[in-house]
């Protein structure tokens, strides 16, 4: 176990709000010394104002400081620190511990594999963003300026761009977690964010990408994806837009 | 010792928020094989977090704006310390590297013909910062990250592979941490070593040529806005290569971050509430800010409340409200009115957009705003005030380079770019500078590093295997201690010494103090320990991480004993006046020979070009410059004729 700081005696004593005991119950794994995940149960004295990314970093400063998950704007802008807490998909650093019962679990996010403790290979996630091409398309001189486009062609699509790649949703989705091959909701909302855009030139090829077996046709619209997004996206609606422009050939 | 994993590039970025990937695209357009290696995930760099827009003089909402009232600008910002010539080529710029992401897919908010929509800011004379809602920087890195898989793409086809992403020419490594650059024996830069964060294995890339893009600072300080990445490591390399820093001592202080709960302290507010009309109020209600205007700024902010409302819908006939101010102005007055005893409940000041604007503006124009004062404050900022108060938040000193090529101070194959670098914004940066910083000088490294490599024609450096045997010890030694001490206690105290005595307001003594218990913590982090398994481990991280903190905060601290006045993001209690001999001073700071300290001294600014003086009034430049340094210009004000050359 790696070393961890004394508490300095003021910092939870200056706060004018009462404390209130949790209990965190962690899914860890540190397969350099035990091949099994395992639980671990740590207390912490929290004011109802944390969250639950406070509660994780007092733990590693205090408790165990070999406790490992991802983190880093901390506001949920950058997308870094999904995890399963009571069983749903969240980011820790939005889920207040006022709305949260005296025992919180934490678990890694499900379906892809397992690195260390709350951490997982994002790879295989990533890899399916790349291959619906996330980036505009288009032919011919680009513009000397900036392209034209309209305030409402420019509302269409709004909603998709918003995707901060946290993989809540794609890792909340039943057909992800026994299908290795279906692209997800975060792919398919990524797609959508250039499909749906006026500028974009590359509607067909994108198409034809999610029209794949392994395509939009697996999503058997569950919203668990949408009750996931940290941003607030509507993401099967998303999905079904989609699927109506391939079944239309129309955006 | 272990199996060393060995890559070879032409040019080696360390860092992939904006200027990274930036320089990626322009070295790689260049030809030339290319890594980025970022301490996270490819896409979550501490440029998210940037809300309120890119600033560049397209002049698509006010049509007098033009690359000479941006350059004006951003020399008052930084009260005239900049270096002139980045200032310069980033006015100039700007707007085609604006243009030019949006032809790479970047999603802008639009003026009703359908250009990129433009907003007001503090110091911006006109409404100046492209933007998308209040989520520009996720947009900018989102669109870079695009581009770059785009690239990949691109060349896997061309290839006739079946992806690029592992194999092309731009390969991103993510998750890895730089710990050290390698060096020839004559001082060039060789490549780097570093470990992957997942396994802790190490890995030596060889390359001719490295881009310093590793942001800023603020992880220095208790309260921050920066993101966790944010140590100063880019920093911390180039002063270990022989490199040095400029102008350290300023630090600013973004005026607005939330103070209330304590566990988001510092997170910051965007300084797009203040542009789309939030004021900020003190307890008694008073919009303090009028009585903060400085004699410097006086011509240019309204002196009553009814002038400053009238300034949003009729910006040619009114004065701008001071609380645009440019921000080190701000946190000064936010600072001075909670100790006067006028602050909110939780030690800042009100914010109130509720009153201002109607609720449906407030959702469309700032929705982040608004879910995270929802969420995190239990706040709805659309009925009440915000309480808000200074958070450390960017850093204007950085890496001594050169302006036109960004090649680093005196390590040949060195480059830096974005926040790591200095000069660009002189003692205070305004806001939105940062991202066009980002475009301008990213690019321009890219490019400054693709020409220096081609210049070598081949002959490549070799990476000295006794160097590299000494990084392997180094980075080991940590988790090799057996009873040291834990890295989390040294980061905490440092923490708290840089926002106690070199924070927003310093002294000789208080500095003094800083630099005395500095010290003793650079001596307590020889002997940090990190015991556990290499792979994922977070103490051993920051142990590592807290070299180049602690470096860097000894920077900060003796360049701000050493300048005795007060400009921009420094402020000295006991020199509270700008000083005309100062403002040709730049502070640089070197490692000394023994590489245990910091050394710092002055270097004299070059003088700014006659055709840029000519941009300012006479009048003005009085206010900055010493008489000798004005002898040579004509005595009448400019500003008729100077209008006459923007309107044409």
């Amino acid at each position: 176990m790696t070393a961890v700081a004394e508490r300095p005696a003021e910092t939870r004593a200056e706060a004018p709000i009462e404390t209130r005991p949790v209990r965190v119950k962690i899914r860890r794994y540190v397969p350099e010394l035990n091949p099994e995940p395992y639980w671990q149960t740590f207390e912490v004295h929290a004011l109802p104002t944390d969250r639950v990314l406070n509660l994780l970093l007092d733990i590693k400063g205090y408790q165990d400081g070999s406790l490992t998950f991802r983190r880093s704007c901390a506001h949920g802008v950058c997308g870094s620190d999904a995890m399963r807490i009571n069983g749903v998909n969240r980011l820790a650093c939005k889920v207040l511990v006022k709305d949260m019962p005296d025992e919180i679990t934490i678990e890694p996010i499900k379906g892809l594999p397992l690195e260390k403790d709350l951490v997982v290979d994002m790879e295989p996630f990533f890899e399916a963003y790349r291959s619906i091409k996330p980036f505009l398309i288009t032919y011919g001189q680009p513009p000397t300026r900036e392209h034209i486009q309209s305030q409402a062609d420019r509302e269409r699509f709004d909603d998709t761009t918003k995707c901060i790649l946290c993989a809540a949703c794609t890792t909340s989705c039943p057909v992800y977690w026994t299908d290795g091959q279906y692209f997800g909701p975060a792919a398919i909302v990524n797609a959508h964010r250039f499909i749906f855009d006026s500028r974009d030139e590359g509607t067909e090829e994108r198409l034809e990408i999610l029209n794949d077996r392994e395509g939009v046709w697996r999503c058997r619209t569950t919203f668990n994806c949408t009750e996931a997004c940290p941003r607030g996206i509507e993401v099967t609606q998303a999905i079904a837009e989609v699927k109506k422009a391939l079944l239309y050939r129309r955006v | 010792m272990d199996q060393l994993e060995k890559h070879s590039y032409d040019v080696l970025i360390i860092g992939a928020g904006g200027s990274g990937l930036r320089a990626a695209i322009a070295a790689h357009e260049a030809g030339l094989r290319v890594a980025i290696i970022c301490k996270s995930l490819f896409g979550k760099a501490h440029t998210v977090m940037a809300e309120g827009g890119v600033a560049a003089a397209m002049g698509n909402r006010n049509p007098h704006d033009n690359w000479r009232v941006h350059f004006r600008d951003t020399m008052r910002g930084g009260k005239f310390l900049n270096n002139w010539r980045m200032a310069e080529l980033h006015a100039k710029e700007s707007p085609d590297r604006v243009w030019e992401l949006e032809t790479y897919g970047a999603l802008f908010d639009r003026t009703k013909d359908g250009k990129i929509s433009q907003r007001n800011f503090g110091g911006h004379e006109y409404p100046r910062l492209a933007h998308v809602g209040d989520r520009t920087g996720l947009e900018l890195i989102r669109t870079m990250q695009q581009k770059i898989v785009s690239l990949q793409q691109d060349d896997a086809r061309r290839a006739g592979m079946p992806s690029g992403a592992h194999d092309g020419r731009l390969k991103v490594f993510a998750e890895l941490t730089v710990t050290e650059l390698l060096l020839t024996p004559s001082g060039a830069v060789s490549g780097a070593f570093g470990y992957w964060r997942e396994t802790g294995r190490f890995v030596v890339f060889k390359a001719p040529a490295v881009i310093i893009a590793t942001g800023g600072i603020g992880k220095s300080f208790k309260v921050t806005s920066n993101s966790w990445e944010c140590t100063g490591d880019g920093m911390g390399l180039a002063l270990r290569a022989g490199s040095t820093l400029l102008n350290m001592e300023f630090v600013q202080f973004h005026p607005t971050g939330m103070v209330w709960p304590p566990s988001v302290k510092g997170i910051l507010v965007t300084e797009g509430v203040r542009g789309d009309g939030g004021v900020l109020r003190n307890s008694e209600g008073k919009r303090f800010m009028f009585d903060y205007v400085p004699d410097v700024f006086r011509a240019q902010y309204a002196e009553t409340e009814d002038e400053a409302d009238r300034w949003y819908d009729d910006p040619d006939h009114n004065k701008r409200t001071p609380d645009l101010l440019p921000r080190d102005e701000v946190a000064r007055a936010i600072n001075a009115e909670v100790k006067a005893g006028r602050g909110s409940p939780h030690g800042g000041v009100f914010l109130d957009i509720a009153s201002r604007l109607p609720k449906d503006e407030i959702l469309r124009r700032l929705p982040s705003m608004t879910h995270q004062f929802k969420e995190l404050a239990d706040v709805d900022i659309t009925a009440e005030p915000m309480e808000v108060g200074p958070t450390c938040h960017y850093v204007m000193g950085g890496i001594e380079v050169d302006a036109d090529t960004a090649a680093a101070a005196r390590v040949p194959g060195l480059f830096s770019c974005g926040e790591a670098a200095g000069g660009m914004h002189g003692s205070n940066r305004l806001g939105g500078n940062s991202l066009s910083d980002l475009l301008v000088f990213g690019r321009r490294a890219g490019e400054g590093a693709a020409a220096y490599v081609k210049a070598l024609q081949g002959s490549y450096p070799v990476v000295p295997q006794v160097q590299v045997n000494e990084c392997m010890q180094t980075a080991l030694a940590p988790l090799e201690r057996a009873d040291g001490e834990s890295p989390y206690v040294v980061h905490q105290e440092l923490q708290q010494v840089m926002n106690d005595l070199v924070g927003i307001i310093r002294r000789a003594d208080e500095i003094q103090h800083a630099l005395d218990v500095l010290e003793k913590l650079n001596e307590r982090s020889r002997h940090l320990a990190a015991s556990g398994p290499r792979d994922f481990n977070p103490g051993w991280h920051l142990a590592l991480d807290l070299r180049n903190m602690l470096l860097i905060a000894e920077c900060i601290a003796r360049a701000a004993l050493l300048r005795e006045e007060s400009r921009g993001g420094h402020t000295r209690d006991d020199y509270p006046a700008m000083s005309e001999e100062w403002r040709k001073v730049n502070l640089i700071c070197s490692l000394s020979a023994d590489g245990r300290s910091v050394e710092v001294v002055k270097q004299e600014m070059p003088p700014m070009r006659g055709d840029l003086m000519a941009l300012f009034s006479v009048e003005e430049l009085k206010k900055y410059f010493t008489p000798e340094e004005l002898q040579h210009l004509p005595a009448e004000d400019r500003t008729d004729v100077e209008r006459k050359v923007e309107v044409s």
